[in-house]
């Protein structure tokens, strides 16, 4: 059962032990919840494989901040560099749904001019692709998800939202208010992946705040609840617990994977094509702990850029004190923000920008940011905890530059399962660093204008993207703009590994509608890549395929002339 | 003899207790400890259990009512890692009853190695960095004091702990160069608050709503209570005078130029 009221009624399909299948997703989270669903309603047979549980999540899920860790990656990791960024919790997920399930939800979409960076700025990268031809499937997913936000929205390609967006909280009124004292453009009730009304077979919000705990209500989307259930329904199978630990080569081809079933034993798995969802830090583990005769310095890896380009985003949490109360536990904490300083500006001494945000942190995670950016702890804990009704918090979203230094490699620890674990290295670079301390300033104003007593800064870092970047020059990137890997014609990569720069938007929308162009060009070369020869592509430039939404999704909204 | 003994014991203890409450910022009278400090009285989340879901109240009442047993440290380190936990979130102004267990819920993370999904370069595994941790601190407090940690004053053990805080501890240098004073002082505070914070008296005591779920709020807007919060009932009050921990200062000590160490929790 997944929330109060779906239902998971009809028996999944098993592929039997020895049969090879069309196609192995490792990782079915964001990216791989959205292509098993739409690649098992095109008729591929198709299995995703997921390290984590299938959760039950009236039975597994729980309205606690200390109960919820079972929903993140917590296997070991190293992480360095000057300037190490946290793992775990900040931004990993384990379980069907994988990171969609703790997301915020925060769904805007990349503006068009994240997709030439380089050329326009002369730092970054280029994506191989415009924002116009993501732009369909950013329509599409906003309906499949389906993402609640305001009638118009004015940065980056202005556009509406056709789901009604959500009352204001706290903390959305101090954005709010905040922004017009100083004449900056706002936007409140979303764009952001919660039902403020209900849908099929799911409930809207009630407000509880519990968001990045996992959606008990099942109004937040995370692909185990929009995509999932539709994949089965198709014929998909999903073996949940099982860890990936090679992908299997013969003749420069990959011929499957191996894994460890749920009791540990070794097993295979035959495919004529794999796609590895496993995001920005197992993605490139898993290409690296693959390494063979052919392929010594890991799959995928002929231009040495597998595992670098690793992009984390300015998350700075700006905090605060109001005389009168916020609550700010309650309301989802994504539910405003402004996109105002997105844009490279030339006044400023740094390209490119950052977006300001509501959060919400419950009291764990609030003590933590009190204990960065007070330096509390003791008796000046407990007198600040005491206050924690009357903060608010906002996040600065600020983007960060792909740089090559910052990268995943293999430390030589291993895991319970023999394979060796990520060692993660991170750095800040000039213009990073001047884009936080401009965010931190900006906010710092908003919150002040909104009336706060005192405000405080704690700086972190948000979300997890690159490591295994699409691009046009084999030379300098891992797949071309669908996922396929440069080397190996039948291994593609599909998750927010592939991000060549990442913007200052939240970046899960921006998976899952690569993922759906993806499966585009999948089901359009069907008849190539389950062939004996998957290096021929018939197709280059697939058409969208609007009729493999899940149900009850398609067809809303703005009508459009086909 | 011995009665009267045990009666100025007693006398004596009392009086220990005394000086570490906190102090009425009126009257300047010790503030006597109570089932629930904090400006929310008359509110409890577990009056509210009824509403919440059966798996998270399953969870929730088995923090409060089965509290593990000690396993990973031993009976030395764990009255010393006790001496600690009281001093870096003081609970002084709780009733016996109404006090929270940090080091059991510490302790079972590191019984069961536990971890948060990753490793600083620079430290070793979180059990052995709280195991050289202890053993730090308590060189510190001989180094400073001449005498064990648990036998300090309030006031002692707090400067003890504050040149952690401050990233500049005067003695164990040979456990500082197996682990970054920063990243042990960050470890220890957030075991600490992770163990308090998740817990129901704490979340009374500051007026957080606690679980929601399937109810919900309400009332979203102003910072109004839902009909069963309560409005906020603030006194003034200040920490005992020998502490050192109720005024802020950065992580790295005041003027430092040291870089601050960064969040941990996922926001957004």
């Amino acid at each position: 059962m997944l929330g109060p009221i779906q239902k998971i009624d009809f028996p999944m399909h098993h592929f039997a032990p020895d049969e090879e299948v069309d196609v192995c997703i490792v990782g079915v989270g964001s990216a791989g919840g959205v292509l098993i669903q739409r690649l098992a309603r095109a008729g591929f047979r198709v299995v995703g494989m997921e390290a984590g549980p299938f959760w039950e999540t009236e039975r597994d899920w729980v309205s606690d901040e200390a109960g919820s860790s079972k929903l993140y990656w917590n296997d070991l990791r190293i992480t360095g560099g000057k300037d190490p960024i946290t793992l775990g919790a900040n931004n990993s997920g384990h379980g069907v749904g994988g990171g969609s399930v703790h997301w915020a939800g925060f769904t805007p979409r990349f503006h068009p001019s994240d997709f030439h960076v380089l050329s326009s700025d002369g730092m970054g990268a280029d994506w191989p692709i415009s924002y116009e031809d993501l732009k369909p499937y950013y329509e599409l997913l906003e309906t499949e998800i389906p993402v609640s936000g305001p009638a118009y929205y004015p940065w980056g390609d202005p556009h509406g939202y056709i789901y009604g967006p959500h009352p204001l909280g706290g903390v959305g009124d101090v954005l709010v208010k905040g922004c017009t004292q100083l004449g900056i453009p706002v936007v409140a009730g979303g764009p952001v992946a919660i039902l403020a009304g209900s849908h099929g077979d799911r409930q809207h919000c009630i407000y509880r705040g519990f968001c990045i705990q996992g959606c008990k209500v099942g109004a937040k989307q995370s692909t185990l609840i929009s995509h999932v259930p539709d994949a089965i329904r198709h014929g998909a199978e999903i073996r949940a617990n099982c860890m990936v630990s090679r992908i299997n080569m013969k003749n420069g081809r990959t011929t499957g994977v191996t894994y460890f079933d749920p009791d540990g034993h070794e097993r295979e798995l035959k495919a004529k094509l794999v796609i590895v969802s496993g995001y920005a830090i197992e993605t490139p583990r898993l290409l690296l702990n693959s390494a063979c005769p052919g392929f010594e310095q890991g799959l995928a890896n002929s231009s040495g850029t597998v595992g670098k380009y690793l992009m984390v985003q300015i998350g700075n949490v700006v905090l605060g004190r109001f005389e009168e109360p916020i609550r700010m536990y309650k309301a989802p904490p994504a539910h405003a923000l402004t996109e105002e300083f997105y844009e490279t500006n030339p006044k400023n001494d740094f390209i490119r920008g950052f977006a300001i945000q509501t959060v919400g942190p419950l009291p764990i995670a609030f003590a933590k940011q009190m204990l960065v950016a007070k330096g509390a702890w003791g008796w000046g804990m407990r007198r600040v905890m005491m206050d924690y009704n009357h903060w608010a918090a906002l996040g600065v979203l600020g983007e960060i530059l792909p740089w090559e230094d910052n990268r995943v490699e293999l430390a030589e620890e291993t895991d319970q399962f023999g394979l060796r674990v990520a060692k993660v290295t991170f750095n800040l670079h000039d213009n990073d660093k001047k884009i936080a301390q401009a965010g931190v300033k900006k906010t710092t104003e908003v919150m002040q204008a909104a009336g706060a007593q005192e405000v405080v800064q704690e700086s972190r870092y948000a979300h997890l993207v690159g490591g295994a970047r699409m691009g046009s020059d084999p030379n300098t990137s891992v797949t071309n703009s669908f996922g396929r890997t440069h080397d190996i014609p039948n291994l593609y990569i599909c998750d927010g590994s592939l991000l060549p720069t990442q913007g200052s938007a939240n970046p899960g929308l921006t998976i899952q509608a690569l993922a759906a162009r993806t499966a585009d060009y999948l089901i359009s070369n069907a008849g190539d890549v389950l062939s004996s020869h998957p290096e021929r592509i018939s197709v280059t430039n697939p058409p969208v395929r609007r009729n493999l939404s899940p149900a009850g999704t398609a067809n809303k909204g703005v009508p459009r002339f086909v | 003899m011995k009665i009267r003994d045990n009666a100025r014991k007693d006398e004596q203890q009392r009086d220990a207790g005394r000086d570490r409450w906190p102090v009425d910022g009126t009257t300047g009278q010790p503030l006597e400890p109570r089932a629930q400090p904090g400006y929310y009285p008359g509110y409890h989340t577990l009056s509210q259990q009824a509403f919440w879901d059966e798996a998270t109240r399953k969870v929730v009442l088995a923090r409060v009512h089965d509290v593990p047993p000690i396993r990973f440290f031993s009976p030395e380190e764990a009255r010393l890692m006790q001496a600690i936990c009281d001093r870096l979130l003081p609970q002084d102004d709780r009733d016996e009853e109404h006090r929270i267990p940090l080091v059991n819920y510490i302790d079972t993370r590191l019984y069961h190695r536990r971890i948060d999904g990753y490793r600083y370069e620079d430290m070793p595994p979180d059990h052995e960095a709280h195991r050289l941790g202890l053993q730090a601190i308590e060189t510190i407090a001989r180094h400073m004091y001449d005498r064990s940690f648990v036998d300090l004053g309030q006031g002692e053990q707090d400067a003890v702990l504050q040149t952690i805080h401050d990233t500049n501890p005067p003695a164990a240098q040979d456990i500082w160069q197996r682990m970054s004073v920063q990243r042990f002082w960050m470890l220890l505070m957030q075991d600490v608050v992770d163990a308090y914070y998740a817990h129901p008296y704490a979340w009374d005591e500051i007026g957080f709503g606690g679980p929601a779920y399937p109810r919900g709020y309400m009332r979203l807007e102003g910072g109004k209570p839902e009909p069963w919060e309560v409005e906020e009932q603030r006194y003034e009050w200040r920490a005992p005078d020998e502490a050192l921990s109720d005024t802020y200062r950065p992580v790295g000590g005041p003027g430092g130029h040291k870089q601050q160490p960064s969040g941990q929790e996922g926001t957004h």
